[in-house]
């Protein structure tokens, strides 16, 4: 490490105003301690999520469908039907989500919410490799790579509105769903919804971290740091996800 | 602390010289982990169980452990800042599993 001179002045110093004892400018640190804040409501509604399902019976019996088998077009309905889904039992998420855009008629259960979390693994990784191009102050690469990170953030909220789409005309509300108990569909357009509202507030930054180095703003602060801190904010997001798809789609 | 003429003097860890391809690595961890989630869950499609739950929490917990300290940098940063942070998010885990069985308590209370 860089900052290993003397540890006697460095103690001194540290407290003293003069250097920041995490070794991290004032804005990054401020940066982590609204994430974590923010993790602190999401956990909060996750941890809601856990408790109201786990109040419920498990899902029925939900190895009938097969993966890729065609089924039928008023799936829902069958299922309703088949007393798979009951307002008692809490529903099996791959009979709820396995619709995907273009194909109709087959069963793919979490296929399209796989590639939801593959594209927002991405755009996480071209963030980071962002910030790895501003460390070396390579503006058209910096510029380049937090496009991509902006195409990924919008093309997930396009699958997202998607999804809500196919959830609402399928009779998913607020208030009520075919699937299962009322709370089934509250949570998931509460918590996804809480979400989709940070990836849409990222996006927004992204654009104007993406302007500012487009105008050379950074090149000539003479560091790139504006793009590590929106980076913490968006692989947040990203985190985020990881346990969002645990909770509703996994367990 | 000496300024340059238009540039601010930033504070930071240093970050290690093959940054490039431990992102990609991650990706790649990343990307297997979620591929191995989504079979565990055709794999285990008929048992409810709190050890699947926690199989499944844990499997989130290591990603996560390789978002914050790669693409986030933490691994590099001071250790106090990363205990600032990881501690009271270890606390949430242990929350999380605990209103897990207590919700189980409830389903008996209530079926």
């Amino acid at each position: 490490m860089a900052n290993t001179t003397n540890l006697s002045t460095d103690k001194k110093t540290a407290w003293g105003g003069g250097k920041s004892p995490f070794s991290v400018s004032y804005g990054k640190l401020m940066m982590w301690i609204f994430l974590l804040s923010d993790a602190f409501t999401f956990s909060s509604l996750l941890i809601a999520y856990g408790f109201i399902r786990y109040s419920f019976p498990s899902p029925m019996e939900n190895t009938i469908v097969k993966p890729l088998s065609h089924v039928a077009e008023h799936f829902t309905e069958a299922m309703n039907k088949a007393g798979l889904f009951v307002q008692n039992h809490w529903p099996a998420p791959e009979l709820v989500f396995n619709h995907f855009p273009f194909i109709h008629g087959i069963h793919l259960p979490l296929f399209f919410v796989s590639l939801m979390t593959f594209i927002l693994i991405f755009s996480s990784v071209t963030m980071v490799l962002a910030v790895e191009a501003g460390h070396r102050m390579q503006k058209k690469e910096v510029a380049n790579y937090m496009l991509l990170t902006i195409i990924g953030g919008a093309a997930f909220l396009g699958c997202q509105a998607w999804e809500w789409t196919t959830f609402i005309q399928e009779g998913a509300r607020l208030y009520g769903n075919p699937f299962g108990p009322r709370s089934f569909a509250a949570l998931f357009f509460i918590v996804t919804g809480f979400h989709g509202f940070h990836v849409f507030s990222g996006v927004v930054l992204n654009v104007i971290i993406y302007l500012n180095v487009l105008n050379g703003t950074y090149e000539k602060r003479g560091h790139y740091e504006m793009v590590e801190k929106v980076g913490l904010y968006w692989h947040f997001v990203d985190l985020v996800w990881v346990f969002v798809f645990t909770f509703f789609y996994l367990i | 602390m000496e300024h340059m003429d238009h540039t601010e003097h930033l504070e930071h860890t240093e970050t290690p010289a093959d940054m490039k391809s431990k992102i990609w690595n991650t990706f790649w961890i990343l990307l297997g982990l979620t591929i191995v989630d989504i079979a565990l869950y055709f794999a285990l499609l008929s048992t409810h169980s709190m050890l699947k739950n926690a199989l499944f929490i844990v499997l989130g917990v290591v990603k996560a452990w390789y978002i914050v300290g790669i693409f986030m940098h933490m691994k590099f940063e001071k250790k106090v800042l990363m205990y600032m942070i990881i501690l009271p998010m270890i606390f949430v885990v242990f929350f999380i599993a605990l209103m897990l069985i207590e919700g189980d308590f409830t389903y008996l209370l209530r079926w």
